[in-house]
């Protein structure tokens, strides 16, 4: 598809306590795709097979049209200076101080823009003498993405890079990759936990369980089209009877205090049964009643 | 390669600088303990090739440093050339260091007058030049091998592993055939070709055989180093990481 910056098809790699089975993901320019998952289902095992870190064991994939695993090869490495990468914890030699890590990038990367590495670092209040092991956590996130927005990436590979931050920190990062996917040809596809993050920027939700991928659905229609009705157990017979909801997509999570049941369209079931409230769908609340919520 | 290499560098800059200050006192503790000044380039020859090739390996496992390394425009193949390079830099940065303080330490010494065998050991002599380029030389050698046998290892299973398992390759690379060959009675001549290697070792004494005797260890501790760097790029091209 013209327009992917990154493509994968049945990606499939096995170990012996997990398997990816056929995993499906693209993302397109001007895009940001978040990758979403329980711990363990896969998220960064897939960006690792993307990266071409591993070899895989059936499907195929690309970044920015080179097969993944030429990536790591002489022919398709250069492709790589157009990939911001960042773990979710800091992947550097921790005796390195913050300046060393400018030198290395400045060494690795032909596009790599000092001038903006280091107008980051000061806008992330980032001590150039530190070392990264004396970096916090958040910190330490916060050089990683000062690298990965300083050499003039089209590309942003995100696992968790949020993960650490404080949420004024956050906030900062969330502008600055807007800015980032405002200029043409450029995408990020970002794993996250931290799904009211996703609801802001992203355009799309990929969620991925036990190595399959489970939904690729645009956000909108799971924040703004979708809802969750809180029922009483009478009311999903009610909803079920009405064929509102076909029986196939009528998802539901048993609690304390009743049913929630997943609503495709919230406008349309609140005119149908006003006496049901029914609630805004978050990203957590869809992949809780995907995952978690019964089929009936 | 040229990325890789100037990253090894960098990485390395700190330790290596700490090294060169280690090596040179133990240099010339060894130097003075030995009374000549010929064990010093030779000691931080060594030690300068083993330290880099174990030092090196050991930061690729810090923070998942080596696993991200790939995500930089690198190839495995730029990782692994840019290894040795700096293998070699580094080893050859001591071999300089060494010969330098040798030199220095014998000026000192002359200059200073020092009494006794220390005095007399340390005392300029031109002769000792040509001796002390062949000591270094051979040791140039033995830190070769050594980093050409460790290396592939640390590319194959990671530093955490190849180091479980590096004194058991390093005995029956390096102990095992010196035993079974002394035990044999193979080394009091029951060697095919002892007598070559015999007249190879009193050819050092002329100033030709000197020369070549320091050609062909350069030689062969390229070919050793070339023969890992082909091995480690095989090996690490199949790494799982």
């Amino acid at each position: 598809m013209s327009g992917s910056l990154i493509e994968a098809r049945g990606l499939a790699k096995h170990y012996s306590a997990f398997s990816l089975e056929g995993v499906d993901l693209t993302v397109n320019e001007g895009e940001v795709v978040g990758f979403i998952g329980q711990n363990g289902a896969g998220k960064s095992t897939t960006i690792k097979a993307l990266l071409g870190l591993f070899p895989t064991d059936g499907g195929a994939s690309s970044v920015l049209g080179v097969p993944s695993d030429e990536l790591s090869r002489a022919s398709g490495a250069a492709t790589k200076e157009q990939v911001g990468v960042v773990f979710d914890a800091i992947s550097l030699p921790e005796h390195l101080k913050v300046a060393d890590v400018g030198r290395i990038y400045q060494r690795t990367y032909a596009t790599w823009d000092a001038h903006r590495f280091g107008r980051l670092v000061d806008e992330f209040g980032l001590d150039t003498k530190k070392t990264v092991k004396s970096l916090s956590r958040g910190m330490g996130m916060k050089l990683s993405l000062a690298c990965a927005l300083a050499h003039d990436a089209r590309l942003l590979i995100l696992d968790e890079a949020t993960a650490g931050l404080d949420p004024m920190a956050r906030d900062e990062v969330l502008d600055l990759l807007r800015d980032f996917v405002a200029e043409p040809g450029r995408a990020i596809l970002m794993s996250s936990h931290i799904t009211s993050d996703l609801e802001r920027i992203a355009d799309r939700i990929v969620c991925i369980d036990a190595g399959r991928i489970v939904f690729d659905l645009p956000k909108d229609v799971i924040t703004d089209e979708m809802g969750v009705a809180r029922c009483r157990v009478a009311d999903l017979e009610k909803i079920a009877d009405a064929g509102v909801v076909p029986d196939a997509e009528l998802r539901y999570l048993h609690h304390d205090y009743g049913i929630d049941v997943l609503v495709p369209d919230r406008f349309a079931f609140a005119e149908n049964f006003p006496e049901i409230p029914v609630d805004r769908m978050t990203i957590d609340d869809y992949m809780t009643l995907t995952l978690k919520g019964g089929v009936r | 390669m040229k990325r890789a290499f100037l990253l090894e560098m960098t990485i390395f800059r700190d330790y290596a600088r700490q090294l060169v200050g280690l090596g040179l006192l133990v240099s010339l503790c060894i130097g003075l303990g030995m009374q000549t000044p010929l064990a010093m380039p030779a000691t931080l020859t060594c030690m300068f090739f083993m330290m880099s090739a174990m030092g090196l390996a050991a930061y690729d496992q810090l923070n998942h440093w080596e696993l991200f390394r790939l995500t930089l425009p690198l190839s495995r193949r730029d990782v692994v050339l840019g290894r040795y390079a700096a293998i070699v830099t580094f080893g050859l940065l001591g071999m300089a260091v060494g010969l330098v303080a040798a030199l220095a330490a014998t000026a000192v010494v002359s200059a200073v007058g020092l009494p006794g065998e220390v005095g007399e050991a340390f005392a300029f002599d031109p002769g000792m030049l040509s001796v002390m380029a062949v000591v270094t030389c051979f040791t140039l050698l033995i830190g070769a091998v050594v980093a050409s046998v460790v290396t592939p290892l640390y590319f194959r299973l990671g530093q955490t592993r190849a180091t479980q398992i590096l004194p058991t390759v390093i005995v029956l690379l390096f102990v095992v055939p010196v035993v079974v060959l002394g035990n044999s009675g193979m080394l009091d001549g029951g060697i095919p070709g002892m007598e070559l290697v015999s007249a190879a070792l009193e050819a050092l004494d002329t100033p030709t055989g000197m020369v070549v005797g320091c050609v062909v260890l350069i030689a062969l501790s390229s070919v050793a180093l070339a023969i890992s760097a082909a091995i480690s790029l095989k090996l690490y091209e199949r790494r799982e990481l």
